[in-house]
């Protein structure tokens, strides 16, 4: 493979990840290649020993991933990471299919449930005391409150728990590193 | 799948390694990828996201410098927590290496013991 496949098929399998990110991917690979030239080796050769670039591409993707979501915890960064963990394509993975994808509509299910409730909280509170609620203007207040409390509550408890399985799967995508190991391992600690 | 102690030391010390090359001086990328893969068997392509995760984690920072052929390079040095990380690795690693060795020192390995042995 010569430098320039190379490098067209590290970018094709970089597409979707941040332009700027990518372009830095890109250009130390790149200069690898061309400091490996400076010194007599082939493109062969070098692009051998870095190994299958398609493979490597998704494994960058899935290490970006998560390192954004280290530092941004937003349910936008959970998906970037997730949809990188799946794109990884490792058979275990792939097996792992059919029990996630309900275990995301059933999170997704929940995430509504408990905006349901936080609104019927807030619609008790606000119309209950006018439209002869059950025991009066205060228990109206007293009840839309506690809904809307309980509903808070649980959308937190679920945030804590969909954190969780976010981390542990994307503990689980970095064991199927090959290209980027041993650099990049699960055991790894942070400083 | 169980793996040698020699992998799982390797992985360890990556980071001591790469600190420990760039404070005896500033280096590019293929530089430190190709020291490391000749002393510890590094694929040389992994150098890649392990800079940039070190320069995340903020212990190296980059520079361009022109090189004698070709575009200018990125040089990577040590930041002063890069500097205190290489003290607080070196100082765990000596410890393990001396704590290991006062306990393995003075064995014999056991090809020469049956040797000895037989005779």
């Amino acid at each position: 493979m010569t430098r320039d496949e190379f490098l067209r098929r590290l970018q094709r399998g970089l597409d979707g990840m941040p332009a700027d990110a990518a372009s830095d991917i890109l250009g130390d690979y790149a200069a690898h290649f061309d400091a490996a030239r400076a010194e007599g080796r082939s493109d062969a050769e070098v692009a051998e020993a870095l190994g299958d670039p398609g493979r490597l591409a998704r494994e960058l993707r899935l290490e970006a991933g998560i390192r954004r979501w280290e530092q941004v915890r937003s349910p936008s960064s959970a998906w970037t990471a997730v949809i990188a963990f799946l794109g990884l394509g490792a058979i275990d993975i792939l097996v792992l299919l059919p029990v996630l994808l309900p275990a995301i509509g059933v999170i997704f299910g929940l995430y509504v449930a408990v905006l349901a409730l936080f609104v019927g909280g807030g619609a008790t509170l606000i119309v209950g005391p006018f439209s002869g609620f059950p025991g009066g203007t205060a228990a109206a207040v007293l009840c839309g409150l506690g809904l809307m409390a309980a509903a808070v509550a649980l959308g937190a408890l679920l945030t804590i728990v969909t954190i969780g399985l976010v981390n542990a799967l994307l503990w689980f995508g970095r064991l199927h590193y090959r290209v980027i190991e041993p650099a990049i391992t699960p055991e790894r600690s942070e400083p | 799948m169980p793996e040698s102690i020699e992998i799982q030391l390797k992985k360890g010390v990556l980071v001591l390694c790469v600190l420990a090359l760039l404070s005896r001086g500033n280096s590019y990328a293929y530089e430190i990828a190709s020291r490391l893969s000749h002393a510890v068997g590094m694929g040389e392509g992994t150098i890649y996201p392990l800079m940039r995760r070190m320069q995340s984690d903020g212990l190296v920072a980059t520079y361009l410098e022109e090189s004698p052929s070709g575009p200018p390079r990125k040089y990577y040095r040590l930041t002063d927590a890069g500097h205190q990380s290489l003290a607080a690795q070196l100082a765990e690693w000596r410890g393990f290496v001396t704590a290991v060795d006062g306990i393995v020192g003075d064995i014999e390995p056991a090809a020469s013991a049956e040797t000895d042995h037989d005779s």
